[in-house]
């Protein structure tokens, strides 16, 4: 379906410096920070468990916030560059077990406010949707939340969100036609919501999509506009957010199509340099969904990784912790002889040992992402064919992939 | 107290042995090209013809001549020294001219330096044969400067089984020039001082009187770009595509280091055919190997399984190949290097198949498929309306036309019989119902049908059928019994009665009976 094009919103929130093919690298703006893109936002848990001695956290999330801090307690060494963007869920709440005593306690305060932590990225707010599919509430150990938009965004609201997506309710690959539209109209509900909530001037508000192809999506976003109207379609979000692929995370030609797809709906719908965020995704699928136009992701993969035992020694393969040979990583975790022998195992509490293997994981990445970024940013389109061809064309499995996207989004190689 | 010994050659079984892997005539005339290239000729004339003692072949070049040394290194084994001196030469083994020992007689006449060199030997083979190393008598005259080149006249040339000279054709000699020789190099491709050199060669009458000669160079061109589709039920076939020259540095896993010079093409059928093919696609095109960018062995597993390699026309150049002594086979395919080149041309064709060119390609050969097929099933449309109009009736061709049959019966005044379950693959393939009883049933086109798909009596209650069928051979039936028991059919009441230990009776319902009632 072609839309004609419509004003966007005036914004100076996303600016694109470079694009190469369908690639853009750019810079994302908000409340004084700066985040360039494309970018990984690793996903953290702030509030999970604990006490205020043990930085509102238990288990390993508790070390990353150390991380993040670059507390004494990890050695002190500075990962900030690391954590410039990051996501949070409002279902992290979910995580722990926790008490409304302790959750009011949470909320309370800002997370960029909290003297407990020593975090300036950029900090994009996930409503959770995908967590609160089933019973719609958030469950505490004494307490119950309803999970609806306006709760949703007030928690949002407290944790202090530089950006904010809608409560949506996300597809299934399993779902049938009217099951999609349903949950389409049930979203642009939320969105309503959501929008008569905010007035946009001080946050960032990102309409959440959802659907494996174009017709999926121009279906989705058609219902969206029939609920809200034309003009607040147009005019009032700043982003998009691409959701309900992590089922689908296995399969790099679905998650290739969904995202082109996307881009193409949006380019069609007058929305061709809102930023556009796959929600879930990560890993080996950032430079192929990157070449085909997505600015961020967000994913907790260096995380569960790390949880599983597995060190990563590259975007697409990992070695277990315990086989893996620390001297041929320089990575700044790698680099400091404490953290190796916590790797190694010389720790009294396993977050320890997973939490520096989680950041050394997540390190990885974000190198890679930024070798994205240098070579969207080259002055020709080889750059970036050259990286994917090298990191991912080599791959067996990787190369069908990489040559589909060198040759939709890139130019091709002849 | 050891003592040290030194291995021995027998120099006349090893001359033997290197003639005897070259059978074909044809590999001579890629070895004599391959000489004149390295003696930087510009013109070579290649004649052959069928003599009763054998084939005679002449080979005559503008290159530069042969010296006393090297007509030594033409007629020994194992004694060139082509390669070193000049980068560009073919030769280097000294073995390809050895398949002149397989003759009646060798004469070289050659001119370099202001000397003329003429070198007889007879029956080199024969001598072969009976383990005497043949000799060559040497005559040398002085000539004037400026003039050099070689002429080489072989008579007698022994052909192995299959390989005689008279079954040679031009077309059938320019393919193997363009495939398997000189004549088809890739060099032009990668360089900018390309040599030229004009190949003409005759076949005398007796072995192929279409033409004078053919006049060719060495280089292989590529039929033109053809990037969009024809018109047509195949408009697919004239497609084409040149894919650039590239050089792909190929490391291995212990640092060796080579480069592979790789260019080719992907077509249909016609735009395959404007290259010199001869026989099947299937055994000429694909992705070959070259060393010397002269093809030597197909590579097609480098091509995924999923594509038909027949649309693929690529070489692929390295040096660090290393091939048997008749050129055939690459003899290295162990060694890292080859498993590097392998694994470099899967990843550059990877490129190709993935390419959105080709894509397209296959999709006007899948459509083109779909429209003939449906032209097909229009034109087959026509003809079944056709004979419907120029029937008298209602005619079932198949069991299933039979139950359409049957339920158009159920009308004036006939009981009526429905169909309520029907199984093409089972024994009993219908169960019917008549007057409120469900009965086990066989439908066919024919009585006879039901006998001859060897199907049971016993447990049918019915057959349905359009007609009877042959019946001479319902009545051969009831003469020869069937499964054992007697048979006997009563035309009038429509019943068939089965005697096979027990008495059992069929009801046999003619549809076409009931039909003509109606009308």
């Amino acid at each position: 379906m072609a839309h004609s094009q419509t004003r966007q919103r005036d914004t100076d929130f996303f600016e694109i410096v470079e694009k190469s093919g369908d690639a853009r690298s750019g810079v994302l703006r908000v409340n004084g920070t700066e985040l360039e893109t494309p970018n990984l936002l690793p996903v953290v848990n702030f509030y999970g468990g604990g006490t205020s001695e043990s930085l509102y956290g238990g288990g390993i999330h508790r070390t990353i916030k150390e991380f993040i801090n670059g507390n004494e307690a990890v050695n002190g060494a500075d990962f900030s560059q690391y954590f410039d963007g990051v996501m949070t869920s409002v279902s992290s709440l979910t995580d722990y077990g926790i008490n409304r005593e302790r959750y009011e306690d949470y909320i309370a305060e800002p997370i960029k406010e909290r003297e407990v932590l020593d975090f300036n990225g950029t900090l994009f707010v996930d409503s959770g949707g995908f967590k609160f599919l089933g019973d719609r509430k958030l469950d505490g150990s004494d307490f119950e939340v309803e999970a609806n938009q306006k709760s949703i965004f007030e928690i949002q609201s407290k944790l202090g969100g530089d950006i904010m997506v809608n409560l949506d309710r996300p597809i299934s690959p399993d779902d049938g036609y009217q099951e999609r539209v349903e949950k389409a109209r049930l979203t642009a509900e939320n969105v309503d919501t959501f929008l008569n909530l905010t007035d946009g001037s001080s946050q960032i508000r990102y309409l959440t999509l959802h659907g494996y192809n174009y017709s999926m999506l121009d279906t989705f976003l058609t219902e969206i506009e029939a609920v809200i109207g034309r003009d607040r379609v147009h005019c009032e979000f700043d982003g998009v957010a691409l959701g309900g692929l992590v089922p689908i995370k296995d399969s790099k030609e679905k998650l290739i199509t969904a995202v082109s797809d996307c881009r193409d709906v949006l380019n069609d719908w007058g929305f061709k340099d809102l930023p556009l965020h796959v929600l879930g995704i990560s890993s080996s699928s950032i430079p192929l969904l990157a070449a085909v136009g997505a600015d961020t992701f967000d994913s907790s993969s260096y995380l569960q990784s790390a949880i599983n035992g597995k060190y990563s020694t590259s975007l697409l393969s990992a070695v277990r912790v315990d086989d893996a040979d620390f001297s041929e990583c320089d990575c700044p975790v790698c680099s400091d002889p404490i953290l190796v022998s916590r790797m190694q195992g010389d720790v009294k509490y396993q977050k320890d040992k997973l939490g520096a293997v989680a950041v050394h994981n997540l390190i990885i990445q974000k190198r890679e992402v930024e070798k994205v970024r240098d070579a969207i940013q080259s002055p020709s389109s080889d750059a970036l064919i050259n990286y994917i061809e090298q990191s991912l064309g080599r791959d067996k499995s990787m190369q069908q992939h990489a040559h589909r996207v060198v040759n939709e989004s890139l130019g091709g190689y002849f | 107290m050891p003592t040290t010994k030194t291995p021995k050659v027998n120099e006349v079984n090893e001359f033997l042995e290197i003639a005897s892997d070259f059978e074909d005539p044809l590999e001579l005339i890629r070895e004599s090209l391959s000489n004149s290239h390295d003696a930087n000729s510009t013109e070579v004339e290649i004649t052959v013809r069928d003599r009763p003692l054998g084939s005679e072949i002449i080979i005559e070049d503008d290159g530069d001549g042969m010296d006393h040394g090297d007509l030594e290194s033409f007629f020994d084994l194992g004694n060139s020294t082509k390669r070193g001196l000049d980068d560009e030469s073919i030769g280097y083994k000294g073995h390809g001219t050895k398949i002149f020992y397989k003759s009646e007689e060798v004469v070289v006449n050659t001119t370099k330096n202001g000397s003329n060199l003429r070198a007889r030997m007879k029956k080199p083979w024969e001598k072969l044969n009976s383990r005497t190393m043949p000799e060559y008598e040497v005559t040398e005259t002085p000539v004037r400067n400026g003039n050099s080149g070689t002429r080489i006249k072989i008579t007698g040339f022994k052909s192995g089984h299959g390989f005689s000279p008279a079954s040679l054709t031009y077309n059938k000699i320019e393919h193997y020039l363009k495939w398997k020789t000189l004549a088809g190099s890739t060099a032009h491709f990668f360089t900018d001082d390309f040599r030229e050199m004009d190949i003409t060669i005759r076949l005398g009458e007796e072995i192929d009187n279409s033409q004078k000669k053919l006049i060719t160079n060495k280089k292989i061109e590529f039929p033109p770009e053809q990037l969009e589709p024809g018109d047509g039920p195949f408009p697919e076939e004239r497609m084409c595509k040149h894919y650039p020259p590239r050089e792909l540095l190929v490391e291995t896993e212990n640092g060796e280091q080579t480069v592979v010079e790789v260019v080719g093409m992907v077509g249909g059928k016609e735009a395959r055919n404007e290259l010199p093919t001869y026989g099947k696609h299937s055994v000429q095109f694909g992705v070959w190997l070259a060393k010397d960018h002269i093809k030597v062995e197909r590579l097609n597993e480098a091509i995924s399984h999923d594509n038909e390699f027949l649309h693929f026309f690529f070489v692929a150049n390295c040096q660090d190949i290393e091939l048997s002594a008749n050129r055939e086979k690459v003899r290295n395919k162990s060694s890292p290097v080859y498993q590097a080149i392998t694994e470099e041309l899967t990843h550059y064709l990877s490129k190709i198949t993935a390419d959105p060119w080709f894509q397209k390609y296959l999709d006007q050969r899948r459509e083109a498929r779909l429209a003939r097929r449906a032209q097909s099933q229009r034109s087959s449309v026509k003809e079944r309306q056709q004979q419907i109009q120029e029937r008298d009736q209602f005619s079932p061709s198949n069991s299933i036309e039979v139950m359409l049959g049957l339920e158009r019966s159920n009308c004036n005044g006939r009981q009526h019989i429905t169909v309520e379950d029907y199984d093409p693959n089972a024994e009993v393939n219908a169960l019917v119902r008549q007057n409120d009883s469900l009965y086990a049933s066989s439908i066919h086109q024919r009585l006879t049908d039901h006998f001859e798909a060897d199907k049971p009596l016993e447990s049918i209650d019915k057959i349905i059928c359009w007609s009877y069928g042959d019946l001479d051979e319902l009545s051969e039936l009831e003469r020869n019994g069937y499964h054992g028991g007697g048979i006997s059919i009563n035309f009038d009441r429509n019943l068939l009665t089965y005697q096979n230990g027990c008495h059992h009776t069929i009801d046999i319902v003619s549809v076409q009976d009931r039909f003509s009632s109606i009308n």
